[in-house]
């Protein structure tokens, strides 16, 4: 996980202090937690997106 | 009192207690009194300068002031000066108040509290030692100092009802849409909300009718009537349904039992004064958290990812921590916890088409030592406000008593979507239940540690 996210921060161009990059990452992985709860939502309906043929029937 | 004299009674007072609590980064006293003597004048022509005429009041430092510094309690900001005011400063100074200045916040609304930023933190009026909560820090401390009737805060993820328990004042966030967020610097676009802090719940009512309304200028402001939110307000409870989603707070970790056997004392005065009052069963808290936190980290992210690329030593170690967070947050994350977001709006609406309001935690402990905080980025203390940045709905901040160490607790209401004006007639029943509305000031002028009134 730590090259994870050295790896997510490299690709933002974001360079982290070093004094910070521990906290930093204790960070990351409590929100890696987090973001595992979000799978579960499925039914949702509002982004069920239906294209109808352009220029109709 | 005259307007001439309110500015001069909350000028007084902040000279004489801010060097206490840091609640400001700037005081503007030349402003205010030209302001109030402007407003007396029109009095005495026999105009009507607005329904809060000549009450003082403050903004958090982020809400833009023409004229006067704006700085996010920030390095990267410490010396902006709007050219323009924001909306509700405007809408404020259309309704007669006076602003007397501009209060500390946690860095950008977010990083804090903090000693590495060009301002010192605001501290707790009931007990310098300890935090005043944020990141409306100093929006609440002015309150509970009384220095100001109300002031302005803005709450992402609980930032005025957090600040509001821990100072033990009422804290309004409204419904998403209902204040306009125009000229206040954003830290999560579809969870900002703006809204007041005050010492009483008729204060918060009468700000809140001052600020809200449409405004065409912010595309998330809702085209909603705003009603005469005092019309109702002493009406009392009997009759309404109150439910308490219990299965958020009665568990949870870290929780002080004195805090959880306010919420309890609180729902059984309510049910005495004639309130149905019942459980109610909600998604997981969990899930609300998780959907606030990825979706608050993606768009903070995308408010701060320039500044965080070239001047990532300017920001605070807590702020450019939790903001830097949000550039691991992937696109189809974000499309999950905004998908999951409508399923938690769904059932929150369902729970309130059944209860005119719930009851339930705001912060379960209360406010901590400065020198007690955890880890910025540790576990999170005990407290459930975010859910209500991800549906929207409104919420109200109560203080309801004293915690053993002398330290407010307090409770959170919330509502139907546009229906502040319930939870002000219960949030002022509750206030004349439990008698927190004839609580003195806290005493402080005695030393940091005996702070208490």
């Amino acid at each position: 996980m730590d090259t994870e996210f050295d790896m997510l921060m490299a690709r933002a161009g974001i360079t982290v202090p070093d004094e910070r990059r521990d906290g930093l990452l204790a960070a990351y992985r409590d929100l890696r937690a987090a973001v595992a709860l979000l799978e579960r939502a499925e039914a949702e309906p509002a982004h069920v997106f239906r294209l109808d043929p352009l220029g109709g029937a | 009192m005259s307007p001439v004299a309110q500015a001069r009674a909350a000028i007084a007072r902040i000279n004489a207690a801010d060097h206490l609590l840091d609640a400001f980064i700037t005081v503007t006293p030349a402003r205010a009194m030209a302001e109030a003597r402007m407003l007396e004048a029109r009095l005495a022509e026999g105009e009507a300068p607005g329904p809060l005429a000549g009450i003082p009041y403050a903004l958090k430092d982020i809400y833009d002031t023409a004229g006067i510094r704006t700085t996010c309690h920030s390095k990267l900001r410490e010396n902006h000066v709007p050219a323009e005011d924001c909306h509700v400063a405007e809408r404020l100074r259309a309704a007669g108040a006076v602003l007397v200045g501009k209060t500390g916040t946690h860095e950008f609304a977010i990083g804090g509290p903090s000693f590495d930023l060009p301002f010192p933190p605001p501290r707790n009026p009931w007990n310098r030692d300890h935090v005043p909560g944020g990141s409306s820090s100093g929006s609440a401390a002015a309150v509970a100092a009384g220095m100001v009737r109300f002031a302005m805060g803005s709450d992402t993820g609980g930032s005025i009802r957090h600040p509001a328990a821990y100072c033990g004042v009422v804290g309004l966030k409204p419904t998403y849409g209902r204040v306009s967020r125009r000229g206040v610097f954003p830290l999560s676009w579809t969870m900002d909300h703006c809204g007041p802090l005050a010492r009483s719940v008729r204060d918060a009512a009468l700000a809140l009718r001052a600020v809200a309304g449409h405004d065409p200028l912010d595309p998330g402001s809702a085209a909603v009537p705003v009603p005469d939110y005092l019309a109702d307000i002493e009406v009392g409870v009997a009759g309404l349904r109150i439910g308490v989603p219990r299965a958020w707070f009665a568990a949870l970790p870290g929780a002080d039992p004195q805090a959880l056997a306010a919420i309890k004392r609180t729902a059984a005065l309510l049910r005495e004064a004639g309130a149905r009052v019942e459980d109610v069963a909600l998604p997981d808290f969990a899930l609300f958290a998780a959907c606030g936190r990825v979706i608050l980290a993606a768009e903070a992210f995308a408010v701060h990812a320039r500044d965080l690329r070239e001047r990532p030593r300017d920001y605070g170690r807590v702020a450019f921590q939790r903001l830097a967070l949000g550039a691991t947050i992937t696109a189809p994350e974000l499309v999950q916890a905004m998908r999951l977001r409508r399923e938690l709006t769904d059932a929150v609406s369902d729970a309130l088409a059944r209860h005119d309001a719930l009851l339930t935690a705001n912060v379960l402990i209360p406010a901590p030592r400065f020198d007690a905080l955890p880890d910025a980025m540790a576990a999170a203390a005990p407290m459930q406000m975010i859910q209500f940045n991800v549906t929207g709905h409104p919420a109200l901040a109560l203080p309801v008593g004293l915690h053993e160490s002398g330290l407010p607790l307090g409770v959170q209401l919330a509502g139907r979507a546009f229906d502040e004006a319930t939870l002000l007639r219960i949030g002022r029943a509750v206030e004349r239940l439990t008698g927190w509305d004839r609580m003195p000031l806290p005493d402080m002028t005695r030393p940091a540690g005996q702070a208490l009134a």
